[in-house]
């Protein structure tokens, strides 16, 4: 329903919109109708932008059959400008048996986490880059089971989170009976730890994690384990870390900071990590 | 590659069935080079069932926070024990026995810590015994030596001090 009733504004808008504005401006839900509106578009004398993408396949209906590349060649001037919007118009019209998730389609679900270009990112956040006609390769997130082509198996992911109890832990009532209250500054300690969304981008790009993920937590589920430790409603703090307090769950994490530098939220799980060795300290 | 050269407005359908087929006669190819397992890798499942959390381990500080601390506390502290004898100049044998001792204890621990990291206790036990038991011994036998280049021969830090003048 949202669809039609979006790509008919969008005819409406195209007519009422200059000629020469580029089509991306004009861009809704990659679809059919879509590259019909576009295509009177560029009939004005647009050269085709093509960009090939590599994308890993593979089938769990034949399970000895070795995973592939597959390429799909795109023209850029009929896709969105991100990853998202080109993974959905290959499986509208190129392939649908590409097979991947994806939710929101603006970095707050998570589900679209993938390996693009060697780095692990949301698709959605993630931009094709458009000066360029190199190949673009897009794999599931690394070190992962895959359940098929671009979707990994994130179940031990989920249960190592169920394992640190992600919720608030307290007994004393509130003195007014209402909400528990923080200050001002209290709550700030949580600003960059309950934005994580947990697409697993960090886990898995993580070589501690890839060695040891049975163990090791790893830093997605840390910083959680952080913003729980740093939330000062919560009064479990001693069990919280004696949980932590073994070889494997925390200590395996060597401030390598893959996790820092591919989150697609721009959250600093490494940090997060160091604050909890340095309460464990001492 | 042959993908590249077709044009995005022609479905591709048929062409991805025949490159389907092609790779389909392949089948159970997984292994070019001859297979070693060295490390079997984990079962292909994950243990317990979806809503169980994972098992947490016994709270251990000794291989925790107090092995974090102690390592770092032992690397902060060889810091000064290598500058210490060339800044003042003057050569103690008591400081040199200091130093060859924390050398040791850091190397023992860092060792130690990549066993941890590289032969998994939970996948391969065995080898991860003899491991740990191979540093142990690896350790013994270093600080054998140094004890006894420490006592018979000129030491650590003059040692250190002839290679870097010649």
């Amino acid at each position: 329903m949202a669809a039609l009733r979006s790509s008919s504004a969008r005819v409406l808008a195209a007519a009422s919109r200059p000629a020469f504005r580029p089509v991306v401006a004009a861009r809704g839900m990659a679809n059919l109708a879509d590259g019909a509106t576009h295509s009177n578009h560029a009939s004005d004398g647009q050269s085709p932008k093509l960009k090939t993408f590599q994308i890993y396949r593979w089938n769990p209906d034949t399970p000895t059959e070795k995973p592939r590349m597959q390429s799909y060649t795109l023209d850029l001037n009929k896709t969105g400008p991100m990853v998202l919007d080109a993974l959905v118009r290959i499986k509208n019209e190129l392939d649908p048996t590409l097979t991947f998730r994806r939710s929101c389609r603006e970095g707050i679900c998570g589900s679209c986490a993938m390996n693009i270009n060697g780095t692990n990112t949301l698709a959605c956040l993630c931009r094709i880059p458009a000066d360029n006609s190199a190949e673009m390769k897009i794999y599931p997130l690394p070190h992962t089971y895959v359940v098929k082509d671009l979707v990994p198996d994130l179940t031990l992911f989920y249960k190592q989170y169920k394992s640190i109890k992600p919720y608030l832990q307290r007994d004393t009532p509130s003195p007014d009976g209402k909400e528990y209250r923080q200050t001002k500054a209290d709550r700030k300690k949580l600003d960059g730890l309950y934005e994580c969304i947990l697409c697993a981008c960090c886990s898995t790009s993580c070589p501690s994690y890839w060695w040891n993920s049975e163990e090791y937590l790893g830093p997605a589920i840390l910083l959680q384990s952080y913003r729980w430790l740093a939330d000062s409603r919560d009064e479990r703090h001693a069990q919280r870390k004696d949980a932590l307090n073994n070889s494997m769950s925390l200590y395996r994490c060597h401030t390598i900071l893959n996790c820092t530098r591919t989150c697609p939220k721009g959250l600093n799980p490494g940090l997060a990590i160091a604050n909890i060795k340095k309460e464990l300290a001492f | 590659m042959a993908s590249i050269a077709r044009s995005s407005a022609l479905l591709k359908q048929v062409a991805a069935k025949q490159s389907v087929a092609a790779t389909g006669l392949r089948v159970a190819a997984f292994h070019t080079t001859s297979r070693k397992s060295l490390l079997p890798p984990p079962p292909q499942r994950i243990e317990g069932t979806v809503n169980d959390p994972v098992h947490v381990p016994p709270t251990s500080p000794s291989h925790g926070s107090y092995h974090w601390t102690f390592d770092r506390v032992v690397a902060a502290g060889l810091i000064p024990l290598t500058v210490a004898p060339f800044a003042a100049g003057s050569l103690n044998p008591t400081m040199d026995a200091i130093l060859a001792a924390t050398i040791l204890i850091h190397s023992h621990t860092g060792f130690g810590n990549i066993i941890v990291d590289y032969v998994p206790q939970k996948r391969v036990p065995t080898a991860r015994k003899l491991f740990t038991w191979g540093l142990n011994a690896a350790t013994v036998l270093v600080g054998l030596a140094l004890y006894e280049f420490e006592t018979t021969d000129v030491g650590l830090t003059e040692t250190i001090k002839r290679v870097w003048k010649a």
